[in-house]
């Protein structure tokens, strides 16, 4: 107000005291307490808002609020009553419809209600520690509503009958279920919990184990999978439809528990479609399937992975263990290579590239490829092979595809040293042979090798290819200083420098008059480049070239090993010759004559010799002769070969014993090294560590490593403790 | 003791009594001296004559002497206390420095000895040296590390024959049937030792093969137990 000058009229005060008539609350209350029952009569459009707000207003100033709460209270209670009964007579269906009005009504009316309140929510409410005209609203209906005994047990009944409804396929009014849940919810949590929530789920629990039961009696495992994944789908878009999403979690728990987890292992093992089933058949979109839908459950996926990995392991060994499938060595490790390659796929793309699975996979993999003794054996002839043939034409990313491969598998090999020794082997004639699709393929192979085991393991067999280097400028040096030999028989000579390579006993025969003097030229010429070095010829393991001209002048280029080209070139001179004169002069050790006689001999397409008799044996008493009929389309005839091949038992058995020689020492120097380090160690101790430093070439033999023990004892090397025999102790 | 109390009345009253430990002294040395004169002689009665030693032939005089057989334990014992090292054959120290231990010096004394010597070879703090004595004693050859089996069996059975029959002659049946093993080394043969007074027989419960027994006793054991099936 402002304060002007005082002119014409003056405020006083009240000259008589303001008595509050005693009829005003009552009064005034009635006029709300009308207002109340206009509104939820659907009568407010004739109310004014601004009155109401008014008395409100002016019964809590005069200290009359308590009143009005409790008016209020009371007439919201009478009316909800009233609704509760009118909900209750609702028939059937229109029940939750009847409901659902009703709450809309009473929220509407609450609404209202609230504003005309306002100023007593905001004043009286807090200072008497009332609940809020809102919270009151929903409280009251709560109670009276909800609580009551005709309305609750119906309304939960109501709605689980109607998701069960929709369970069994029917269309029902989502819409008025959300709005049901929505209120249950605003009534406050644990409402929607107790009264609905809890039931639901529990309900849920009993159809699906019903369900489950009789699927489980009639579908095979991928069918069976596609309903869970299905009921699964349904549930969660039951619970974005009209469900609290809390309750999503809780429903999926009841229904993995239900469909998965308590049938996991029949699932498993069903008969014609279980996971065993799956796998051979490389079913991707069922094992997907069980992939995902048990990794919701606790041990799931590990029940999957056991039955895999038994399953792997168990196919493995019948695969490596059948005398079929071993006949052919290549076949055997291609069907391997298969193997890993369609479980790659399974776990890649089905079992999302899952680790454990591949772990699983590996240690398989590893457990029975060592089944077989043969295995490093069997994968060096499979390399052979590629490397020979299998390779040619090829282009540079798929080789190495390939010799990846090749190396996974070798991985798995516990007795790497026996493969060592194998791939020697087969590498040299390889090498010898001039057998080889692709150089640059084998260094692949060797550097894979290395970064694999080591310098160790493939200093030797980089050796091999050194010397085949040197030889070829060797050869040329040779050449260049003796140019008259231009016309001569070609020599090629690979020096081999012996540790490098595979041991050979040398036996050498008698080779013609030219061959050897030219060898002899050789000898003094590396020789006098080489001093102090030992050459010694290899006979077993030369081929030779040589232009043969038969009866009717038909002329071929033979092929022929050494020992063959000292056969063949003694007919120089003779017509017929005895198996005694042929052995007197080429001195070639029996059984190998005789293997070198029959295949000139008795080989059809490539008999360039006629025996006599003509029986299938090369016996001491047979006579031979030029084969004068000889005929072949091709010009050149290839007729000794030296190709690596699956090795007979006693060579199998010489390869072995030769492979245990030489883990003797390996292991002695891992015994003397740990010990040297440690100085004193137990035996136990000592047999783990030994066996940790040698696991990346074989698998050591605890009783052998306890001999090498006992043997390094004897030369004083150990000594054993004088009061703890358990211990080891190191001799400098 | 009597020299140290000599030595004290040497200080007070030095003529007199030192002329008495002198006397005591080189009485007792004389006879000492005289022991050895003794010993010495006694020494070349079996000993021949271009070597200097008491060979083969002349321990078998020794034996009949002193009415033991030659194969008896009783002479390894006595090499023992020589610390003898050549099988077969006693040098003039060895010979003195066994009976000397003695205190015999003649037949008889060196025969009456015998029980007391087998007594101290017999008690456990000598025994394993006995043991492993009577192990090196066999190695005729210079580098020789190991015994032949028949050898071997032949030794356990006089060394341990008495005292673990049991074991001795399943070990014995063992190794005459194996063929793994054509020697036995000094660690085997220490090895059956410590076997025979730890494991249990013959039950042979507390055997364990994790440990370091030597394989032969490992192969022994497995072979024991194929045998009790």
């Amino acid at each position: 107000m402002s304060n002007q000058k005082k002119k014409h009229f003056q405020i006083e005060a009240f000259k008589h005291k303001v008595v509050m008539d005693p009829k005003y609350p009552d009064k005034t209350w009635k006029i709300l307490e009308d207002a109340i029952h206009e509104i939820y009569n659907h009568n407010a459009s004739g109310l004014s808002f601004e009155e109401l707000y008014r008395n409100a207003y002016n019964m809590v100033l005069h200290k009359f609020g308590e009143r009005l709460y409790s008016g209020l209270v009371a007439t919201m209670t009478v009316h909800l009553k009233d609704i509760a009964q009118s909900i209750e007579a609702a028939q059937g269906g229109s029940f939750l419809e009847e409901l659902n009005r009703k709450w809309n009504d009473h929220n509407k009316a609450l609404q209202m209600i609230r504003d005309i309140l306002m100023y007593m929510d905001r004043t009286y409410v807090p200072s008497a520690r009332k609940t809020p005209v809102h919270e009151l609203g929903l409280n009251l209906w709560r109670e009276n509503v909800i609580y009551s005994s005709q309305i609750r047990t119906r309304l939960l009944n109501t709605l689980l009958e109607l998701i069960h409804s929709e369970r069994t396929g029917e269309v029902i009014d989502r819409g008025i279920m959300r709005n049901i849940t929505k209120m249950l919810m605003d009534l406050g949590p644990s409402v929607y919990e107790h009264e609905f929530e809890k039931h639901f789920t529990n309900v849920s629990a009993e159809f699906y184990q019903v369900e489950s039961q009789r699927f489980i009696e009639c579908c095979d495992c991928g069918d069976y999978l596609k309903k869970a994944e299905r009921r699964l789908n349904e549930e969660m878009d039951r619970v974005s439809h009209y469900l609290d999403p809390e309750t999503e979690k809780k429903i999926n728990k009841v229904v993995e528990e239900q469909m998965i987890e308590n049938h996991m292992l029949r699932l498993i093992h069903m008969e014609n479609s279980g996971l065993v089933n799956m796998l051979c058949d490389d079913k991707y979109e069922d094992l997907g399937r069980m992939y995902t839908l048990f990794r919701r459950v606790t041990d799931g996926l590990l029940k999957i992975r056991e039955v895999m990995t038994s399953h792997i392991r168990e196919s493995g060994k019948q695969l490596v263990t059948d005398p079929e499938r071993l006949k052919d060595p290549v076949e055997f490790v291609q069907r391997l290579l298969d193997e890993k390659d369609k479980y790659d796929k399974i776990i890649n793309l089905p079992f999302n590239n899952d680790k454990s699975f591949q772990n699983a996979l590996n240690s398989s993999f590893e457990y029975f490829i060592n089944l077989n003794p043969r295995s490093p054996e069997f994968i060096s002839l499979f390399v052979d092979d590629k490397l020979r043939k299998g390779l040619k034409g090829v282009n540079e990313d798929d080789v190495e595809v390939t010799l990846d491969k090749v190396m996974m598998l070798f991985r798995y090999l516990q007795e790497k040293d026996v493969f060592e020794k194998y791939y020697k082997q087969h590498l040299a004639k390889r090498l010898l042979s001039g057998k080889t699709v692709s150089d640059d393929a084998e260094r692949s192979l060797i550097v894979k090798l290395k970064t694999e085991c080591g310098y160790q393991f493939t200093s030797k067999l980089e050796g091999m290819f050194t010397d085949m280097k040197t030889s070829q400028d060797t050869m040329q040096g040779f050449y260049a200083s003796h140019p008259d030999l231009g016309d001569g028989p070609t020599l090629t000579v690979q020096v081999l420098t012996t540790g490098s390579w595979p041991t050979q006993s040398s036996i050498t025969c008698n080779l013609p008059a030219e061959i050897s003097a030219l060898c002899e030229k050789f000898r003094s010429y590396y020789l006098g480049t080489h001093t102090g070095r030992r050459l010694s010829w290899q006979t077993n393991m030369g081929f030779a070239d040589l232009k043969a001209t038969f009866g009717k002048g038909q002329k071929h280029e033979l092929n022929v090993s050494t020992y063959q080209m000292c056969v063949l070139m003694l007919f120089n001179n003779a017509d017929k010759l005895s198996y005694k004169e042929i052995e007197q002069a080429t001195e070639i050790p029996a059984p190998d004559l005789k293997r070198c006689l029959q295949s000139l001999a008795l080989v059809k397409g490539r008999n360039v010799l006629r025996k006599e008799p003509m029986s299938k044996d090369v016996v001491e008493d047979d006579a031979f002769f030029v084969n004068d009929k000889f005929s072949s389309k091709l010009y050149k005839v290839k007729i000794g070969t030296v190709v690596a091949q699956k090795e007979s038992e006693p060579e199998k058995q010489e390869t072995r014993q030769r492979v245990e020689e030489d883990r003797k020492p390996q292991i002695e120097a891992a015994i003397v090294r740990i010990m040297k380090s440690r100085k004193q160690l137990d035996h136990n101790n000592l047999i783990a560590e030994v066996t940790k430093q040698l696991q990346s070439r074989f698998l050591a033999n605890p009783t052998e490593v306890k001999k090498r023990i006992e043997s390094l004892i004897e030369r004083d090397f150990l000594e054993r403790d004088d009061n703890d025999r358990k211990l080891y102790r190191y001799l400098a | 003791m009597r020299r140290g109390s000599s030595k004290k009345s040497g200080q007070s009253n030095p003529s007199v009594n030192s002329s008495a430990a002198d006397l005591f002294r080189s009485a007792s040395s004389k006879a000492n001296s005289k022991e050895l004169e003794r010993i010495d002689s006694l020494f070349y009665t079996y000993a021949n004559g271009s070597s200097g030693l008491i060979d083969p032939e002349g321990i078998e005089a020794l034996c009949a002497d002193i009415e033991v057989d030659h194969t008896d334990l009783r002479i390894l014992m006595l090499a023992w206390k020589m610390k003898a090292e050549e099988q077969g054959y006693f040098t003039l120290d060895e010979w003195r420095r066994g009976l000397k231990a003695l205190r015999a010096d003649t037949v008889s004394k060196l025969k009456k000895a015998l029980p007391d010597l087998e007594k101290e070879v017999r008690r456990p703090s000598n025994f394993s040296d006995f043991y492993s004595y009577a192990f090196q004693y066999c190695l005729t050859e210079e580098k020789q590390k190991s015994i032949d089996i028949e050898s071997i069996c032949e030794l356990l059975t006089l060394v341990l024959g008495s005292t673990f029959p049991t074991q001795v002659n399943l070990f014995v049946e063992y190794l005459k049937n194996q063929n793994d093993y054509k020697v036995v080394n000094m660690d085997q043969w220490m090895g059956f030792f410590r076997f025979c007074n730890e494991i249990s027989f013959p039950s042979l419960s507390d055997y364990d093969p994790e440990l370091a027994w030597p394989l032969v006793l490992d192969n022994f054991v497995e072979w024991l137990r194929e045998k009790q099936k």
